[in-house]
């Protein structure tokens, strides 16, 4: 199981990269964690021509706050997602969902930048981006766009990003620090992909609803939001939420994909029963004003 | 045409290293053929079963989804520089022979490799952050139960002292 | 973990300070320093390396195989096809098998059509794995498909196509126990019940991949093969008779193999391919390495059966009468012989229980050929026999209205009953199933948990109790009948054992040590097992089946103790000491209460081989003993298993609780082993059960091709095993018996009876496995929600 052979480029500047995209375009994969991409690379599923390795790019790398938001370098790991406490205090869902991404082998390479470039929709932090309405900043032969995420996963292992273009950075906004999160997941076991996923974020005061977000993922190509349910949550009490009720309303709508894991109805049927743990969860965070 | 091959330096056990490798040729390819350490044991190449794990700059990866090429100027530890000069066995390779941590020993490297690395981020853990710890590298011969035992062993045998013979 | 408390059984001749005790592995150094010698580790010079190009057809014809452009390729040695391997004077029987056996069509590489999608088709040796599978992408193969057969049920109609058409059928083989006037018997019971238990397929799944080097010596006309294996000696026999190559011109070798499990019992078309392929090329080693999607897709596989069990109960659920019928997906080209494991299944099918004597049990076993892979060995190949009939124990007891443990308390055969005669007239000797279902039962706390679970029921949670208890063979006939150990004593006073095994992870090398230390008198350290070797080792079936704790420790003892004689009388000699009154510990000769009268067995050596003006008269010089122990022809050891398991209703996920084992394998040589040896054994019956399934499409296409799809459990998918231990000593030397592959066959109807009875409630029948969530979330959504259980 080798892979088929690619010349191999380890540019030093986004530029750098830039140039190498814009000449080889389609033939080339940006390479960052591997941790998705090689395993294809030696299945011959891909076989690029060109390899970038964007590992030694400096600007690709750090975490900063910026205009109330957390901005993280695309080549930004798993591991520093589970070990920074910059990130945990600003986003700390990004800290909460690091640790089922995978093994910890995976994740002292895997990136961020590389895991929503690959737009598994099973995967956590597609999801998680989704939930928190992020920016991805991207650089091309065009100049600089910032993609909100709602425009940026297309289907299926495929984003809106173009060939010769270079995901740079993930712009997340920061919630109010009392705002309650939480992640619900269904996997075969420890560190896989999920078979289906609900995230909820919710900031609750005076005993009712004055934010709501709620993703699930494994249920379609792409992350999905629920913005109007979220819309119809808020001013809601709390306490009186018919929360299996929001979780079957959260996929009545959805035609989860069959595969050897799951089947459409599982995905469906979980899905209702974990968004509305996920929401019950979230909503019990943010009411005890505890992280 | 013939492949064009790159000149890769490393550090591997401490010692200075050089390999002439195509630019495909994987990290775990080259320590088995290139360095004779075959230690590094390969058991899917894509990335699930943990056997191939090494040290680079002291971080666990799995060696078969990293091409020799971006290893270069890297300090790699495998299963043979664990091990003091002397032959002495690590804590954590004592700790496998103790608690029959092995049958085949197939898998053994990867383990031994992770779960250095695991208590040196975790030295006390608990059963469950232990089989959670460990749950990125499949063995199919013992069932876990020796694993998990070498594991809360080993961290026993580091706590008194530093962990000498571990090359980080 | 429960410590044993051993049984004084049979004690050897020597003091018995090593068996019995849970010794550290002597394999244990090399393999924690990453020094073990496995079949990839060999990197020879001028090697080259294999790699197959496949079908990725399920059935067709070839109607096109170019390799001329990859023939081209620079680094390429050689591309083979049919043409250049295959050989209409090829022979394939296997030894354990004979000549006579029923085999499907014997053929190295894919000749004009494909059976099933992994066949190899072509070889392709190059200076590099990756350039061989460059060039394998340059290779032209062009099939027409046709349908495949893929339903084992549906191939045995006499409407189906043929996998092969040599064949006049899709029926391989077959095995029964007819028994006339049965079927009126179970129809006259009191009460009689008919299920049918289907089994996926699931896999052995080695961590490493099988793989082969061979090099012809074109000078020598020799062969020279390493070999992942279990059998060095069957390797080169098959080769010699294969090729007529004769069978001193072959060595055979088998390093560290890492793992096995029945897979790698008997060389296949790869490896075959290879060899030829070395011959055709001489004087370079060609090495082929199977990756683990070849594993996956082609590397054999196993499990796949349905077994239909109709039994006749009276109405306190006394068992009487019982009728099994089993197909078994034995695949294209399945080895060895037919495939089939019916005949031990029909043989053990009647399990642990009394029946109503002989014809009380009958049985029909058929093998199916489908266009899949071939079927290998694995774990207790025959264990649908435990997998259904455990199953069916709990359902009719469900029906009854009777608890499980007492249905099984109401049927079981203990030790009392000794010797005990089957309906199959197979004679236990010193089996104990009841006893080691009452430990299994007291162990998990079965009463206690009976009240925990109906207070959670309350709760509506769901939780629920497996129990399965069996008998495992270990079969000593044809090559199978013997094992046999050569000690032979350096100059220095080391001690080297050549043994027929081929251990790939049972810890041979210091279980046997310490029979030999023991029996012999030595230091365990002064001890050293050499096996796998065809040159140095005595000829032998090699390691599977269970057979060398058994067996091979028969030789051992055997070995040692005429030895012990040899050493005992030169010593006493040297001494001028009386033979009776001599003894030796530790390596030393001395004289029973006489200080310092003693003599190192160094000294004995250098009598022996140097000084032999000093030998004892009648005593022959050298220190090398030879002894082959012939098995008795079937051996028994048994077990019970129980298992507590929470369903969440939720998402169909089962956590298992607690895993108690009651294991009754004789006196132990090594705890330690003997506890990982059935621990490796449930956790991969936990695979089978809820995570693992090779699954084929309707194309003939397997579709879990990858560990991303394929999933084995991992440390938190694996319960903590508790033991418990019952010493029935059997009656062969040391009083060991097998136990290898028990794990493996009692634990899955365990599992799938915990899921039942915590799903009892709900009025959920299951037939059917893996138990995945989305099976397992379906039962429920599918099931009564009326409870039925008193």
């Amino acid at each position: 199981m080798k892979p088929a052979p690619f010349e191999y480029f380890a540019p030093q500047t986004v530029d750098e990269c830039l140039s190498l995209l814009a000449e080889y375009g389609e033939d080339a994969k940006v390479l960052a964690g591997g941790q998705s991409l090689v395993p294809m690379l030696a299945l011959r599923l891909a076989n690029p021509e060109q390899l970038l390795d964007i590992n030694g790019i400096g600007e690709l790398s750090g975490v900063r706050r910026e205009n109330g938001s957390l901005v993280l370098g695309a080549t930004t790991r798993h591991v520093t997602l589970e070990r920074d406490p910059e990130i945990a205090s600003a986003v700390p869902l990004l800290a909460r969902v690091a640790p089922h991404i995978g093994h910890f082998q995976i994740r002292n390479r895997g990136t961020i930048g590389g895991s929503l470039a690959h737009a598994d929709p099973a995967a956590e932090l597609p999801g998680v981006a989704r939930l928190l309405d992020a920016e991805l900043d991207v650089d091309g032969p065009r100049g600089h766009r910032r993609i909100p995420v709602a425009d940026f996963f297309e289907t299926v292992f495929t984003t809106t990003l173009e060939a010769d273009e270079l995901l740079t950075g993930i712009r997340i906004p920061l919630w109010d620090p009392r705002a309650g999160f939480a992640v619900e997941q269904v996997t075969r076991r420890h560190g896989d992909f999920a078979l289906v996923g609900a995230m909820a974020a919710v900031e609750v005061s005076d005993g009712r609803v004055t934010r709501a977000a709620l993703c699930l993922t494994g249920v379609d190509a792409v992350p999905v939001r629920r913005e109007e349910m979220e819309q119809s949550l808020i001013g809601a009490t709390a306490a009186d939420l018919d929360l299996p009720g929001l979780g079957a309303q959260a996929v009545a709508d959805l035609s989860p994909s069959n595969d050897v894991h799951a089947s459409s109805a599982y995905r469906k049927q979980v899905g209702a029963h974990l968004a509305s743990r996920a929401l019950a969860h979230a909503i019990h965070e943010a009411t005890r004003g505890v992280k | 045409m013939s492949p064009t091959k790159i000149d890769v330096e490393l550090v591997v056990n401490g010692q200075p290293r050089r390999a002439t490798v195509e630019a495909r040729k994987t990290l775990a390819d080259t320590l088995r053929e290139d360095l004779g350490l075959t230690g590094t044991h390969l058991a899917c190449e894509h990335g699930v079963c943990g056997a191939c794990t090494v040290l680079v700059d002291g971080a666990a990866v799995r060696s078969c989804l990293m091409f020799a090429v971006q290893a270069a100027q890297s300090t790699v530890t495998t299963v043979e520089g664990l091990s003091s000069s002397a032959g002495d066995l690590s804590p954590v390779q004592r700790a496998f022979r103790e608690c029959h941590g092995l049958q085949c020993g197939f898998c053994t490297p990867g383990f031994i490799v992770s779960v250095t690395a695991f208590l040196e981020e975790n030295p006390d853990p608990t059963d469950e952050e232990i089989r959670a710890g460990i749950s990125g590298n499949l063995c199919r011969c013992t069932g876990y139960q020796g694993i998990v035992r070498a594991v809360k062993r080993a961290a026993e045998l580091r706590a008194p002292e530093d962990s000498e013979g571990v090359t980080a | 973990m429960t410590t044993p408390a051993l049984q004084d059984g049979h004690r050897p001749t020597g003091a018995a300070r090593w068996i019995g005790k849970s010794v550290q592995r002597s394999e244990d150094r090399r393999l924690v320093t990453g020094r073990g010698q496995y079949v990839d580790d060999l990197n020879l010079p001028g090697m080259v390396h294999a790699h197959f190009v496949r079908s990725s057809v399920a059935r067709g014809t070839i109607t096109n195989l170019d390799v001329a452009e990859a023939r081209e390729l620079p680094g390429v040695l050689a591309v083979f096809t049919a043409a250049e391997i295959n050989s209409p004077d090829h022979v394939f029987w296997q030894t354990m098998m004979g000549p006579d056996a029923s085999y499907p069509p014997g053929r190295v590489l894919a000749d004009g059509d494909v059976r099933y999608v992994g066949e190899p088709v072509a070889v392709i040796v190059a200076e590099s794995r990756y350039l061989a599978e460059d060039a394998a992408e340059l290779v032209e193969l062009d099939i027409d498909p046709l349908a495949p057969v893929l339903d084992m049920v549906a191939a045995l109609s006499e409407e189906s196509d043929v996998v092969h058409p040599e064949r006049p059928s899709n029926l391989s083989g077959e095995a029964r126990a007819d028994i006339p006037g049965l079927d009126e018997r179970l129809d006259q019971a009191p009460h009689t019940f008919t299920e049918t238990f289907r089994q996926h397929r699931y896999l052995c799944v080695p961590m490493e991949t099988r793989g082969i080097v061979s090099t012809w010596d074109p000078w020598q006309e020799k062969l020279e093969i390493t070999l992942s294996c279990q059998s060095v000696h069957e390797t080169r026999l098959f080769y010699a008779r294969m090729l007529g190559i004769p069978e001193i011109d072959i060595h055979v070798v088998m390093g560290d193999v890492g793992g096995s499990f029945g897979q790698k019992m008997f060389p296949e078309k790869e490896e075959h391919a290879v060899v030829i392929a070395s011959r055709l090329i001489g004087g370079r080693p060609v090495k082929w390495i199977e990756d683990r999607a070849e594993n996956l897709i082609s590397g054999g596989h196993s499990r796949e059966e349905c077994l239909t069990m109709t039994v006749a109960v009276d109405d306190d659920g006394v068992l009487l009468a019982a009728k099994g019928h089993q197909i078994e997906d034995v695949g294209a080209f399945p080895r060895p012989g037919d495939g089939m494991a019916g005949g031990s299944a029909l043989a053990m099918f009647p399990g642990p229980y009394r029946w109503s004597g002989p014809g009380s049990v009958g049985y029909l076993a058929q093998g199916a050929f489908t266009n899949t892979c071939g079927r290998t060995a694995y774990r207790g190949p025959w264990m649908m026999e435990t997998t259904a009939r455990e199953q069916m124990v709990d359902v009719v007891a469900r029906k009854l209205g009777i608890d499980p443990l007492e249905m099984r308390r109401r049927n079981i055969i203990s030790v009392a009953d000794m010797p005990f005669t089957t309906p199959m007239q197979l004679q236990f000797d010193t089996v104990s199933p009841a006893e080691t279902l009452e430990q299994a039962a007291e162990l998990i706390g079965y009463d206690e948990f009976r009240k925990q679970q109906e207070k959670a029921r309350t709760d509506g949670r769901l939780l629920g109790i497996g129990l399965s208890t069996y008998v495992e063979p270990q079969f000593g006939f044809g090559i199978l009948a013997t094992e046999a150990t050569t000690v032979r004593i350096e100059p220095s006073g080391k001690v080297n054992v050549y043994t027929s095994t081929g251990s790939h992870g049972q810890s041979l090398e210091t279980t046997l040590a310490q029979i030999v230390a023991d029996e012999l008198g030595v230091a365990f350290d002064d001890v050293r097992i050499i096996q796998g070797d065809s040159a140095r080792t005595p000829y032998g079936a090699g390691t599977g089946g269970s057979r060398s704790g058994a067996i091979a420790s028969g030789a051992a003892h055997a070995a040692a103790a005429t030895m012990r004689e040899k050493v005992l009388a030169i010593g006493a000699h040297l001494l001028e000491a009386s033979v009776d009154d001599v003894e030796m510990s530790d390596g030393v000769i001395s004289v029973r209460g006489v200080a310092g009268a003693a003599v190192p067995l160094a000294q004995v050596a250098a009598v022996a081989y140097l000084n032999t003006d000093a030998m004892p008269p009648g005593v022959t010089p050298g220190l090398e003993v030879s002894e082959r122990y012939k098995a008795p022809l079937f051996m028994f050891s048994n077990a019970t298993h129980a298992v507590t398991v929470e369903v969440d209703r939720a998402t169909g996920q089962v956590e298992i609780l607690r895993y108690v084992v009651s294991e009754d394998c004789g006196n132990m040589i090594n705890p330690m082993v003997v506890e990982g040896q059935i621990a490796g054994g449930v956790v991969q019956a936990v695979g089978g059960v809820f995570y693992e399934h090779l699954v084929y499409d309707e194309d003939g296409n397997p579709t879990a091709t990858t560990f991303m799809d394929y999933l084995l459990p991992t440390a938190t998918e694996a319960p903590d095993l508790e033991y418990g231990h019952v010493i029935t000593p059997s009656n062969t030397p040391g009083g060991y018996k097998g136990l290898g592959e028990g794990g493996a066959i009692c634990a899955p109807a365990a599992l799938l009876n915990a899921v039942r009875d915590a799903l009892a409630p709900l009025g959920v029948s299951i037939s059917e496995q893996p138990l995945s969530p989305d099976r397992v979330l379906r039962l429920i959504n599918d099931a009564q929600a009326s409870s039925r259980w008193r």
